[in-house]
């Protein structure tokens, strides 16, 4: 009974899902007060406070999860849900170009496509993040392996590529939508920047990922017996990549060609 | 087995802390269920306000403003807190006992997706600040929505994308439960029917929920940012608003009626005292439902100018799921058909919830044919068909869930008398309430109007409908008195008062925090419906 006692304290409890709860209540608020009160001071400290209080609950209930937690290896499959839904949210984003490029197929080629658009480099960045989906692979190989500093450098390359691929692509929106590209100008535009702005938002989280990943790889609290956490992180990363190819042939090649 | 697990501490003692901190899918399932409940009577009091207004022609009491606001609130929370929530809070509580598991397979997911839907309340709440409120409607279509008359459309766009966001954690959390941790002996043929139900709400919410997110996603982006996904100026479509809409929206129905279905089948087999008739095809029709659940969507813009060919190949479809729908009813019937039915509180709400969702049903069909609805769209024909399938067929199973496992929640038994009475009152009140809105529907009266021309008729049937309303008003508190009061003096609760076969009933009332600590060993031919057999 005595054995209850100290299991039931430790199990039923957790004081981290409640600050990620008020920082995922103060993000929407954030956003509100900038958009729709505007007010920018206000939506500053909420959206900053809210930030705060998702990374330090998300950083100490993975520490939970590591120093007490069970790993029963459920989260491969929980993943996989959750990428199916993801990838349903992206569905949305193409059937709007998608439609848009049937429906208006001639202005769209004669007026919407802009000058500067190129394809070489959605190629360089598929390569970019192709490659990224290699290192991080061989970072799961290596882990399994257990070896810690091998797979440490194979993240760190991921995430050189993924920083390399986040910076390349925002330096190649500033340079489109001062040719007056931009998300207003057209159904083209929305779709455009839509698609890919929502694919580099997937990227960062991939990116945020891996950087957990790491500080626990680091502390040696991840290791080949308790790495589902980063399984999923992986399975994660690839389908991002995966999901680029469309991203890109849709928003450069379908988009982009005089046709 | 049974005497040696040792009760320690039921839920509610738990201290407030415990509470906040909480990770037990027995309390987060309680919260949930207060929240609903909370919801579902603010909700309620706004649909009070709006008979009030509806009771004369002309304006009474309330503003067309505010009455805008108050029916998209009402639906927004009726939907998205009642019919949606209130299955979180059974399948919380409930999944586990019936597999023969300590908890959810990710519990503290499971606090942050109760927290993500409190944050969403929050929102809701928020809309009650007079500037922020919201009036274009649960559906929230462009370019009303998009125009700022509508009222704050950020609000309505993060009250889809939190909900939304909580129902994605909780499904996958539910599934990755019963997919993997299931108790040996427990297969996908001989297990509950409400975790059948629960699980395909959960495969629909999460492959649903995506879709609205996007679109509202868009319709904050053509709002606020000045994209133009539904601005046909410039390449755009109001109509695929719709679309991304209905393709959640339509299977969300079945998010609300799939999981009654499946407590009106514990309930009726318990009572009838007989196992499920036809259990098999009961699966297979949940899963057929949840599946064609998918490709009936247009239904609900037969007259937004799609393509005929469409529109007949989803009339078809539409027409198609009252096949399983009607097997579930015929094998509900099976199930009676020589039972030694008892006629407790639980069985009499879902023998309601069965007959109105007849009714709903009915009222569907011809909805589902162009040549009729193009007629009643939008009229209260609409209105009172959803009302009889969410209003009653739901919302009775909800109730009769409620009374069905409080002696298992609360280890205490409720007073049957009040029960009785409760049910008599809102089965009156609701009948009085939504059939004339069938009939005034077909007489023309358009929905989500806060006048109506002086028509004799009219005024009349509005009338009947705001006593039923107040009637119904009614029966809800005494139903909700009839539980508190068991709560605070009913008699103890034994562990299985129905003499149930299910897994859960075979724990103390209420259940010790770990629910089983060992792994439970069924006997080989377990099968959770029917008469106690162990
Ligand atoms: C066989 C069963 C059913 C059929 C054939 C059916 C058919 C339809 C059709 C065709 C409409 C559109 C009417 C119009 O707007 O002109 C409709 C509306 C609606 N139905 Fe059903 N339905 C069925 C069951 C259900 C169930 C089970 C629910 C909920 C649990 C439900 C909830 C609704 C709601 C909420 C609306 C109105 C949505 C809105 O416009 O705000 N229906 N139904
Ligand atoms: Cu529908």
């Amino acid at each position: 009974m005595a054995h209850e006692v100290a299991h039931h304290g430790e199990h039923e409890v957790s004081i981290w899902p409640l600050p990620v709860g008020v920082g995922v209540l103060l993000i929407p608020l954030a956003i509100t007060a900038f958009f729709a009160w505007k007010a920018p001071l206000a939506a500053l400290l909420a959206g900053g406070v809210g930030l705060a209080l998702i990374i330090v609950g998300a950083t100490g209930w993975a520490y939970e999860f590591f120093t007490k937690g069970h790993d029963e290896g459920h989260g491969w499959i929980a993943i996989f849900f959750f990428i199916i839904s993801e990838i349903i949210i992206f569905g949305t984003m193409f059937v709007a170009f998608w439609m848009a490029r049937v429906n208006h197929a001639e202005v769209w080629v004669n007026s919407w496509i802009p000058e500067g658009l190129s394809l070489s480099i959605p190629a360089f960045l598929t390569l970019v993040l192709w490659a990224s989906s290699f290192t991080i692979w061989r970072a799961e190989v290596a882990l399994e392996q257990g070896s810690r500093s091998k797979a440490t450098t194979y993240i760190l390359i991921t995430m050189a590529l993924g920083i390399l691929f986040t910076v390349m692509h925002v330096s190649e929106w500033v340079h489109l939508w001062h040719q007056g590209f931009t998300l207003m100008s057209n159904m083209y535009g929305t779709g455009f920047y839509a698609l890919t702005g929502i694919h580099t938002s997937h990227v960062i989280v991939g990116l945020i990922l891996q950087a957990y990943a790491l500080m626990f790889i680091l502390s040696g609290k991840m290791n080949e017996k308790k790495m589902t956490m980063f399984s999923a992180t992986v399975a994660y990363w690839h389908f991002v990549d995966i999901m680029w190819l469309l991203v890109a042939s849709t928003a450069y090649v379908v988009g982009g060609l005089h046709i | 087995m049974r005497e040696a697990i040792h009760i320690e501490k039921p839920w509610f003692s738990a201290s407030l802390k415990e509470w906040i901190f909480t990770t037990d899918h027995k309390k987060i399932g309680i919260m949930y269920g207060i929240t609903s409940l909370v919801f579902f009577i603010v909700g309620g009091i706004m649909a009070l306000g709006m008979r009030v207004e509806l009771f004369n022609p002309g304006t009474q009491h309330v503003s067309p403003d505010t009455y805008n606001y108050f029916l998209t609130v009402h639906g927004a929370l009726m939907l998205l807190w009642w019919a949606i929530g209130i299955w979180g809070a059974f399948a919380n509580f409930l999944i586990p006992l019936m597999i023969g598991a300590r908890d959810v397979a990710f519990p503290r997911l499971n606090a942050l997706g109760y927290w993500t839907f409190f944050a969403a309340s929050v929102i809701a709440l928020i809309t009650l600040i007079p500037g922020n409120q919201i009036m274009h409607m649960w559906t929230g279509y462009p370019p009303y929505s998009a125009n700022p008359n509508s009222g704050l459309t950020a609000l309505f766009v993060f009250i889809w994308h939190l909900t939304g966001a909580a129902s994605i954690m909780g499904a996958i959390n539910f599934l990755t439960t019963v997919v993997r941790m299931r108790a040996p002996g427990i297969g996908f043929f001989n297990m509950n029917l409400f975790l059948h139900g629960v699980s395909s709400m959960n495969l629909i919410q999460l492959l649903g929920i995506p879709s609205i997110a996007g679109a509202v996603t868009m319709l904050f982006l053509d709002t606020y940012v000045g994209t133009n996904f539904f601005n046909p100026a410039k390449g755009g479509d109001p109509i695929l608003y719709q679309n991304l809409f209905w393709f959640y929206s339509h299977p969300a129905v079945y998010v609300m009626v799939l999981p009654a279905f499946g407590v009106i089948s514990e309930i009726v087999s318990t009572f009838a005292r007989k196992p499920i008739f036809g259990y098999k095809s009961m699966v297979v029709a949940i899963w057929a439902i949840a599946l064609v659940g998918f490709m009936v969507w247009t239904h609900h813009m037969f007259v937004s100018g799609i393509p005929d060919w469409v529109k007949i190949l989803m009339s078809y479809t539409t027409v198609l799921i009252g096949v399983p729908t009607g097997i579930k009813i015929f094998n509900w019937v099976g199930t009676l058909y020589r039972g030694a039915v008892v006629y407790k509180t639980p069985m009499l709400y879902a023998l309601g919830a069965i007959l109105m969702f007849l009714i709903g049903g009915l009222t569907g069909i011809p909805l589902g044919l162009p040549a009729f609805d193009i007629a009643v769209h939008d009229s209260y024909f609409v209105v009172g068909h959803f009302h009889y399938v969410l209003g009653m067929a739901v919302t009775l199973a909800a109730f009769g869930g409620f009374f069905y496992w409080w002696p298992k929640v609360t280890g205490r038994m409720y007073s049957e008398a009040l029960g009785k009475l409760s049910f008599w009152t809102i089965i009156v009140g609701s009948n009085v309430l939504y059939f004339p809105q069938l009939i005034v529907g077909l007489s023309g009266m358009p929905r989500r109007y806060y006048d109506y021309p002086v028509i004799g008729e009219w005024i009349t049937l509005h009338q009947i409908q705001t006593v039923g309303a107040f009637v119904l008003a009614f029966g809800i508190l005494l139903g909700i008195i009839a539980l508190i009061k068991g709560t605070l003096s009913g008699e103890k609760a034994p562990a299985n008062p129905w003499m149930s076969n299910s897994l859960e009933w075979r724990l103390p009332s209420p259940p010790p925090p770990h629910n089983f600590d060992e792994p439970p060993k069924v006997e080989k031919d377990y099968c959770p419906h029917g008469y106690c057999k162990f």
